[in-house]
């Protein structure tokens, strides 16, 4: 079996939701993210470790209909688990994806305070799906259609060193996922 | 038209105030300062304007400020009710998501402790809440109970002027 890399995982997400918003975690991850496939839906965290989800909630909630996915790490969801009830309970098109290296990677690889459980948890908050992958096998067998939804990814060890920081402004993160996500009739009505 | 329940007076003013500025979306976590707002927003009745205001119930005041800066992200206004003692969990979101990113969401903060007189555990937070403001440049407007909707335009104007989260602080229950 060969472990899953963050790249990968990516590509599976994209090819099923070449839409999707995503909304990175801070650290490692939107690293990762840009250098694995930087676009104008991705609104990367450089900081506040723990609002992946409820960033991607709102946007959700703005846009019915658009899939949000929020790229966690199991650092982050370990730090602010009070987002699975919250996400549960609001009840939005969110795909929730715990990216899990079991470390602080970005800070230098501490430890996290345990392994845990993501499916169980989200399950036990009430989230509707809830899958648990460690090979490419499994992440493109994985059914995650009914949200909230769950897809608990467990990555092997980088092989190789991390990328370049994302080069993007916050504020042009920001006006690119703005453009992504605003109606065309908005825009249209906006530009006259 | 019937009369609002009493005691809810200056929370529904406050509400429709906010709706008639764009917001469409309530995120927050309870006070008993802000009850009446909270009361609204859990049971709208037969308030169709108010019904159409979507409340989130947050765990945590920093992931409410999550909810509504994502969507204000999405070109949506927002706003966060809490209590002062909130904005201890938020700063780092405001910190770094909101004055980074220059994403603003109206925080509607309750003052507890604001006179000395309050349960200990407002005592701190209590005295420091405006030296916190200012610390972090948040603007802000201390809600005028004779004059509602001229609060509610003072602090949103200012929030989209210097494009920073607008506080507007409840001293009294409402």
């Amino acid at each position: 079996m060969t472990a899953l890399t963050l790249p990968e995982l990516v590509g599976e997400l994209l090819t099923r939701h070449p839409d999707a918003v995503i909304v990175s975690t801070c650290g490692y991850t939107s690293r990762d993210l840009f250098n694995a496939a930087d676009r104008p839906g991705n609104l990367y965290l450089v900081g506040s470790m723990g609002m992946a989800a409820p960033i991607a909630l709102g946007l959700a909630l703005a846009r019915p209909g658009r899939q949000v996915v929020a790229l966690d790490g199991d650092g982050s969801l370990l730090m602010n688990l009070g987002v699975l009830p919250l996400v549960a309970a609001a009840d939005a098109g969110i795909l929730h994806v715990v990216v899990d290296n079991g470390m602080h990677e970005s800070t230098g690889g501490q430890a996290t305070v345990q392994r845990a459980d993501f499916t169980a948890l989200a399950l036990a908050a009430g989230y509707r799906t809830a899958v648990r992958v460690d090979d490419a096998c499994g992440l493109r067998a994985a059914e995650l259609d009914v949200a909230p939804a769950m897809l608990h990814a467990i990555i092997g060890p980088r092989t190789d060193g991390v990328g370049r920081r994302v080069t993007h402004t916050p504020q042009q993160i920001v006006q690119r996922v703005r453009g992504q996500v605003t109606p065309p009739s908005v825009l249209m009505e906006a530009s006259r | 038209m019937r009369a609002a329940p009493a005691g809810t007076t200056t929370a529904h003013t406050l509400l429709h105030s906010l709706l008639d500025h764009g917001y469409g979306l309530a995120t927050g976590v309870p006070c008993s300062l802000l009850t009446g707002a909270f009361r609204l927003l859990e049971h709208p009745g037969d308030d169709r304007r108010l019904a159409g205001l979507r409340y989130v119930p947050a765990p945590r005041e920093d992931s409410a400020i999550g909810v509504a800066s994502g969507a204000a992200v999405a070109g949506e206004r927002a706003f966060v009710l809490m209590q002062n003692s909130g904005l201890g969990y938020s700063l780092n979101v405001i910190t770094s998501f909101n004055l980074i990113y220059d994403v603003p969401v109206l925080l509607v903060v309750s003052w507890r402790g604001h006179d000395g007189n309050d349960a200990v555990e407002h005592d701190v937070i209590g005295r420091e809440l405006l030296n916190l403001l200012d610390l972090f440049r948040l603007p802000y407007t201390v809600l005028d109970h004779e004059d509602v909707a001229g609060s509610v335009t003072a602090v949103v104007d200012d929030m989209d002027r210097e494009r920073r989260c607008g506080v507007l602080i409840v001293r009294e229950g409402i």
